[in-house]
């Protein structure tokens, strides 16, 4: 039971704990992964010594915010765990309700997203980590969900404190994308930034390197697939929402002639602080015959920051993304709405402050200001046949987190936008995370 | 009538069928008059059937004029279309019987699904003009025995002539010794043949435009060409590509600028049509005369196919009945028919406009008149001013086969 307990604390405190927390620590990284692999041991005691079958309950987490690795944060107590103690399920899920304001009858709800994750722990130092994800409940022919494989990698830790990682994984860039649970971030819908600018939930298939070079440093590096250029739309104006978004493969029969550079740093020196970047590069056209912008590169970088001192929760992020060399292409492409943009960029503020915390509930109102432009700049076309850049839309964000347990929120809050007046809304959402 | 772009699974079999087309597409010396070297290069190619069909293709002596070939109105020449400015071929045992249609090119037709009804009740794909034969090989039937064109008597006839033609015993040692013996089987590979060439002869289906090396990034539009192609694609100006897309299909396939389905224009009747001399006689299209099981879709009366627009500036004549004989005319029309009608039909005794004269007065409801560009009435401004007709015509210009850089 003592052990149980222990388990069950270490699971909580540190595995569970949130990223704000989290990055109270420098050499935390470094930390969780012995933690884990101790974790696993006392799981393995565990099993051999199933004498009492009642659950200790969980100690509560002391944050608000979600783990950085939810699928390490299962309860030992949990069922599944009892059968498979290498094997840890999670889950993640969402409710949304939009609610226009200057257009009732836009009002929409939707159960965004539904996740479980399978991770499987070879040994102390493999693990696979896979997400299964439905969105809008229902995929089928005539219908508009979707079905994915979220991530689908293989991770294999080396002695020299390396981590290697093969298969289809989430982009180390900016806070949300590889941290997209509903209970790790403020408001009910993703910020517009990362998921316009950066194609959150953003993942490639490919290989990646982890490793820290101390004084609170951690880096990331890899060769993963890229863009496909070749799939641009003209005619939709689904390049004007997010034009990595439409153009991202998603591990789908990837064409790989051009593969995509990254690489990510990150400093948690700080108590509370976390700073860091991003960049990825690489050419989107695959040599394919016939096409006009095999030059075309897709480049974005991004800065970001987080600060978490007491109980507030401060973030800033950065970004910037180009796609050179679609002069040629866009000129297939005159009269149609959506021609490729040459830059497109955005940036957000966004300060949270836990106002009230009981015993199973915690209040965090929040605000956040948002500047994006997926259409910031066009390369050149002849007078009278290019389209206007689109301004900078400005959205500002105002509303609370509460949350309930430590895995589910319940979320309230009021956009208003710059230019396009008519997206102003009114947003309720409920999710959970475990 | 609403358009609908091919569904995935259209464009699917699109791109399976342009397999072939991948290993031939873009041949450089695929133009208009291709050398003899050249030609017998790209036949060293072909397939036995193919081989056969290029011989049937352009053999005269299977029609009973003995003057008359597939070839004699499909010329590749021409884009395997008419050389000449008739609106419609005369056939026939004397060669001076009037058709009823006017004769389309032949190129990018490989690509064209069966004729079937879309989900939401559109209709696409098919040959002919009214989508009634399923296949190129279906379609090759009916020139052999109308009267109007080769006029044979029956299948009989024509497989006696394939017997006494120069290529007869290839024609055995492909089809088998006996082929001969059974006539409804020698009719048929006769018309697998014609499939055959036509899907293996790259001659057919070049993708070599000025347009295709501009989609790759090759060549470079003029200014008034660059210009022609923004009013082509914009849905508030042209509204063209809505039906002839020129955009890249799914997986990269080059633009075929048709999507397979029907519309109802309101053509003008076209009197230099000598069956149009009876008042009573009405083209219909999906719904008739020479198709037959739409006959009680009345509401389809007056549907063409969308043709392709390669090679449309090689066109002598214009639409199903050929009434237009010059390209700007045809852009004028197609902005200005509800703008001013008087242009285009004729005026009553009472000073009205027989608008769409080329239908019964209780089938031109069907006419479409919601798209652009022609949601428009009289009084109005037409979609398109002269110098932007202009810059479209010019456009146009560039999806003519054979482009010399």
């Amino acid at each position: 039971m003592k052990q149980r307990v222990i388990s069950a604390a270490l699971a909580a405190a540190f595995l569970a704990a949130p990223v704000a927390a989290l990055a109270q620590d420098t050499d935390l990284a470094k930390r969780v992964e012995q933690l884990a692999a101790e974790l696993e041991k006392v799981k393995a005691e565990l099993a051999a010594q199933r004498a009492q079958a009642a659950a200790a309950p969980a100690p509560r987490a002391e944050a608000t915010s979600v783990p950085a690795q939810p699928a390490a944060a299962a309860p030992a107590s949990a069922p599944m765990v009892a059968a498979a103690s290498d094997t840890v399920f999670s889950g993640y899920g969402e409710v949304n309700y939009n609610h226009p304001v200057r257009n009732a009858s836009g009002a929409q709800t939707d159960l965004r997203r539904a996740v479980i994750g399978i991770q499987h722990r070879f040994d102390e130092k493999t693990k696979v980590v896979a997400e299964f994800e439905w969105e809008h409940a229902i995929a089928s022919a005539s219908d508009r969900g979707e079905s994915a494989i979220e991530q689908m990698y293989v991770e294999r830790e080396f002695n020299n404190g390396l981590r290697g990682k093969a298969g289809l994984f989430l982009m180390p860039v900016g806070l949300l994308n590889q941290n997209h649970e509903p209970t790790a971030y403020y408001g009910v819908e993703r910020n517009f930034v990362e998921t316009a600018i950066i194609p959150t939930t953003w993942r490639e298939a490919g290989v990646g390197l982890s490793g820290e070079f101390g004084n609170g440093f951690t880096w990331d590096t890899g060769l993963t697939t890229g863009f496909d250029l070749t799939k641009w739309d003209a005619a939709s104006d689904e390049g004007r929402e997010s034009p990595l978004g439409a153009i991202h493969q998603e591990g789908q029969l990837a064409k790989s002639r051009d593969l995509q550079l990254h690489g990510a740093l990150n400093w948690r020196g700080y108590p509370g602080l976390l700073v860091g970047g991003s960049v990825f590069t690489g050419k989107a056209g695959h040599a394919t015959t016939d096409f006009a912008a095999n030059d075309a590169r897709v480049t974005l970088a991004e800065l970001h920051t987080r600060y978490t001192p007491g109980a507030w929760d401060l973030s800033a992020l950065w970004a910037y993304g180009r796609i050179s060399n679609t002069e040629a292409l866009n000129a297939t492409f005159v009269g149609k709405p959506t021609p490729v943009p040459s830059s497109f960029a955005g940036w957000y503020l966004q300060a949270a402050y836990k106002l009230w915390q009981g015993n199973e509930y915690a209040l965090s109102p929040f605000a956040r200001f948002e500047s994006f432009d997926t259409a910031r700049t066009y390369a050149s076309q002849p007078a009278g046949l290019g389209v206007p850049t689109t301004p900078y839309e400005r959205v500002a964000t105002v509303g609370a987190n509460l949350m309930v347990a430590q895995g589910v929120v319940l979320k309230a809050d009021y956009q208003k936008f710059r230019q396009d007046k008519s997206r102003d809304r009114v947003n309720l959402g409920v999710g959970f995370s475990y | 009538m609403r358009h609908l772009k091919p569904r995935p699974a259209v464009l699917f079999l699109t791109i399976l069928l342009s397999g072939a087309l991948t290993a031939c597409g873009g041949g450089g010396d695929s133009g208009s008059t291709p050398a003899t070297s050249t030609a017998a290069a790209v036949s060293a190619s072909f397939s036995p059937s193919a081989v056969l069909g290029e011989k049937i293709y352009n053999d005269v002596s299977l029609s009973a004029s003995g003057r008359q070939s597939c070839a004699t109105c499909h010329s590749p020449d021409n884009a395997h279309g008419p050389t000449n400015d008739f609106a419609v071929q005369l056939g026939g045992p004397n060669g001076d019987v009037p058709g009823f249609r006017a004769s389309p090119s032949l190129r990018y037709m490989q690509q064209t699904p069966a004729f079937h009804f879309e989900a939401d009740g559109t209709p696409v794909g098919g040959f002919n003009r009214d989508g009634r034969a399923r296949t190129l090989q279906e379609q090759a039937e009916r020139p052999f025995l109308a009267a109007h064109e080769m006029a044979n008597v029956s299948k009989a006839d024509v497989v006696a002539r394939l017997q006494r033609a120069s290529y007869a015993a290839q024609f055995r040692a492909t089809f088998g010794d006996n082929i001969f013996d059974n006539v409804d089987q020698a009719f048929s590979r006769a018309q697998f043949a014609l499939q055959q060439f036509e899907n293996e002869d790259p001659r057919f289906h070049p993708f070599d435009s000025k347009y295709d090396l501009f989609l790759a990034g090759k060549a470079k539009l003029s200014d008034a060409e660059l210009r022609g192609l923004a009013l082509f694609n914009d849905p508030t100006k042209g509204n063209c590509a809505a039906c002839h897309p020129s955009a890249r299909g799914a997986g990269g396939s080059a633009p075929l600028f048709t999507d397979f389905s029907y519309d109802n224009l309101g053509v003008p009747r076209n009197m230099r049509i000598a069956a149009t001399q009876d008042a009573a006689y009405f083209d219909l299209g999906l719904c008739g005369p020479d198709r037959t099981d739409l006959a009680d879709r009345t509401d389809l009366c007056g549907a063409f196919k969308v043709p392709t627009l390669r090679n449309v500036a090689t066109r002598k004549v214009f639409f199903h009945n050929g009434a237009f004989t010059n390209l700007t005319d045809v852009v004028r029309f197609y902005v200005t028919r509800d703008t001013n009608p008087e242009r285009w039909y004729p005026v009553n005794a009472d000073g009205t406009v027989d608008k769409f004269n080329d239908l019964p007065p209780a089938m031109r409801g069907n006419v479409n008149t919601a798209e652009v560009p022609y949601n428009r009435r009289p009084g109005m401004a037409p979609a398109l001013n002269e110098a932007e007709i202009a810059d479209l015509v010019q456009f146009l210009g560039t999806l003519t086969d054979g482009y010399q850089h």
